[in-house]
């Protein structure tokens, strides 16, 4: 009875259909989310030489706490070799996960319904830089209704930092492309300051404002070489992005280039109904900025906070919003931190926890609810160190229970250790979505109020 | 509620200043129409911009079907006042319960919301062998619910969407919840229109 009337509460949350999820607080508005217990962590794994049979993976991690397996790899899904693994999204209906490779620019399509405990390889997308017409580094797969948004870092010219954005069905047939703004080419985009450099990385949108937002990273040539290489070129540090770009959603088209320097990455929009902002944070300057609409209805950008010592380098990574718009998670690659900012001011957020997490510790993703925080390890695979400082703690997928005040252990997969690799972006799973339970505890799944 | 019900929050982009790039081919199958003779989906697209969207007349859930049908008939409302558009669009509303959903049914249901003089069709089918195919063309999943005897319980849960195709019969753009809303939908049409 309990099942029927959890099941229940599925389906009115489904027919709302109303957006959102966060990874859940990060993902796209237009998705169907799951609100409580999720039941699987889908991992994007980048497959390691000498590490397992070497090759990129799709790894299946059974976090749901009732379950016999809970805390332990159930599922590992071998892509035949390394594509430079990096992040993945699922489709609007979380029917397909799609996850690419910056190196190869393949982009493969899994199913995660017909068993979320063992996604299967629906389709892979090789022929993405011809249809796009020379996109390269396909990154952020973003849900929009009934299709999907590719980001790219790169192009096939000189491999540098100008790119596009690319659009695919949620089967995977290519719909269309276009290129970031620059100077030579603003494509009626407003240049607010220093710069348009057409780099790309991340995208979000804000249905509610017609907006978008993307950032810029660097092109293949800076994320495929070593990393102390590159820190000791100074014509390499010059090539990192240094905009947020507004685009009109339903045109498509660049509105606005907002300056922030210093390779602004992952962007996250506030979930409420009448928050008109984004934030996102620099690899290389080390603060928080808010990227907001001010009242006259004007995007703007404005660094907001520091995150650690910027001299020392911490380079933020992931970052995550919890689903009251109160809190962000910002991790920090170089020395292994998260950090906790209180952002119910957005103009001026305010760090109120710091804990070392591990090594290189990249993406961050908590549930809805907040009590759950998942961390990987790995950036890229010429930029992650090769030998723990201390101890073995180099690539890993942790769980941690958060009570409002403290980050309590609660597993630690040493990818290493169980021969899988170099793990990086994290998608939940959940029976409930596809009409299934999980035999004890079905998963509560809603669709909040959109944006 | 759904942004589709309350004024649009932003200006949108002016018709015919942005692509509607195709994204496939809109499917077809047999359908009923909502005197129940027997025909096909692609009789009611092609020829003119249509709006499809896929409902059932039972569903209460005010941000799905009934927001499809709210909108719609905003849609209806918007063309029809313009000599230029009234009679240039198409919309049509496709029964996913062919259970409850009779010709009757929907006839009944269509009647509260179309103006005479508009191209709105209201259809469905003769049960699941008709109906499963065109869903999955159109990857409009649903679950339904089945009781503990195994029998369906008439209600179902599905992810909103609601098509624009051209005359041609290309997918040109897909809405759901967050992104339905009557002044975009037009545009769209009108958009549609411009390239004709």
């Amino acid at each position: 009875m309990i099942w029927k009337m959890l099941i229940s509460s599925v389906v009115a949350a489904l027919l709302l259909v109303q957006p959102t999820s966060a990874d859940e607080t990060c993902m796209s508005p237009y998705m169907a989310k799951i609100v409580g217990q999720e039941d699987y962590v889908y991992i994007w794994t980048l497959g390691l030489e000498g590490v397992g049979n070497g090759e990129d993976k799709l790894v299946t991690v059974d976090v749901n706490p009732d379950s016999k397996t809970y805390g332990t790899v159930i599922h590992s899904l071998s892509m035949g070799g390394r594509n430079e693994a990096h992040h993945s999204g699922l489709t609007d209906d979380r029917r397909f996960l799609w996850a690419s490779g910056l190196d190869t620019n393949k982009i493969f399509i899994f199913d995660v319904h017909t068993d979320p405990a063992a996604p299967s390889l629906h389709r892979t997308i090789d022929d993405f830089v011809s249809k796009t017409g020379g996109v390269v580094g396909p990154h952020t797969s973003y849900a929009l209704p009934g299709r999907m948004l590719i980001t790219g870092l790169s192009n096939n010219r000189d491999h540098g930092g100008r790119t596009g954005m690319a659009e695919y069905t949620n089967e995977g047939d290519f719909i269309t492309s276009v290129w970031m703004p620059t100077d030579d080419n603003l494509q009626g985009a407003v240049k607010s300051g220093n710069f348009a450099d057409g780099y790309g990385y991340d995208a979000r949108a804000l249905p509610r404002r017609n907006a978008l937002v993307t950032s810029s990273f660097t092109g293949w040539n800076n994320y495929m070489m070593n990393l102390g290489k590159m820190m000791g070129d100074a014509e390499a540090m010059k090539r990192f992005g240094n905009t947020v770009v507004i685009w009109d959603l339903h045109a498509r088209t660049p509105k606005k280039i907002l300056d922030v320097p210093g390779a602004p990455l992952e962007i996250r929009c506030a979930w409420g109904s009448q928050s008109d902002y984004c934030f996102t944070t620099t690899a290389l300057t080390s603060k928080v900025w808010l990227i907001y609409e001010d009242d006259a209805g004007e995007w703007q950008a404005k660094a907001v906070a520091d995150i650690g010592d910027a001299s020392k380098i911490p380079l933020p990574v992931d970052i995550s919003i919890s689903a009251d718009d109160n809190h962000l998670w910002v991790n920090t690659w170089n020395d292994g931190k998260v950090r906790l900012y209180d952002i119910s001011n957005p103009h001026a957020p305010v760090q109120v926890m710091e804990e070392q997490i591990g090594e290189q510790v990249n993406m961050v993703s908590q549930s809805w609810d907040g009590e759950r925080v998942y961390f990987t390890s790995s950036l890229l695979a010429n930029w992650d160190k090769t030998t723990a400082s201390e101890g073995n703690d180099l690539q890993y997928f942790k769980l941690y229970n958060w009570d409002g005040e403290t980050l309590t252990p609660e597993f630690n997969l040493d990818f290493i250790e169980l021969g899988l690799g170099a793990p990086h972006q994290m998608r939940f799973g959940a029976h409930a979505l596809y009409g299934g339970a999980t035999a004890q505890s079905p998963s509560g799944l809603a669709s909040p109020t959109a944006h | 509620m759904a942004p589709g019900y309350a004024p649009l929050s932003f200006t949108p982009p002016e018709p015919g200043t942005y692509g509607l790039p195709a994204m496939g081919v809109a499917g077809d199958g047999q359908v009923l129409d909502s005197q129940g003779r027997a025909t096909n989906l692609h009789d009611y697209l092609g020829t003119k911009p249509t709006v499809l969207s896929f409902i059932f007349t039972t569903c209460d859930d005010v941000n799905g079907c009934p927001l499809a049908t709210y909108v719609m008939r905003s849609v209806q409302d918007a063309l029809q006042a313009d000599p230029d558009t009234a009679d240039k669009a198409r919309l049509v509303s496709f029964s996913f319960d062919p259970v409850f959903d009779t010709p009757d049914v929907i006839d009944a249901y269509g009647s509260q919301f179309r103006t005479d003089n508009f191209d709105w069709q209201f259809l469905t089918t003769s049960g699941p062998e008709s109906l499963d195919p065109i869903l999955s063309a159109y990857g409009q999943w649903v679950i339904r619910d089945y009781d503990d005897n195994g029998d369906y319980t008439g209600t179902m849960s599905h992810i909103l969407r609601v098509f624009l195709i051209d005359k041609n019969r290309n997918i040109r753009n897909i809405y759901s919840t967050s992104f339905l809303h009557a002044d975009t939908v037009a545009n769209d049409v009108r958009s549609l229109l411009m390239e004709q």
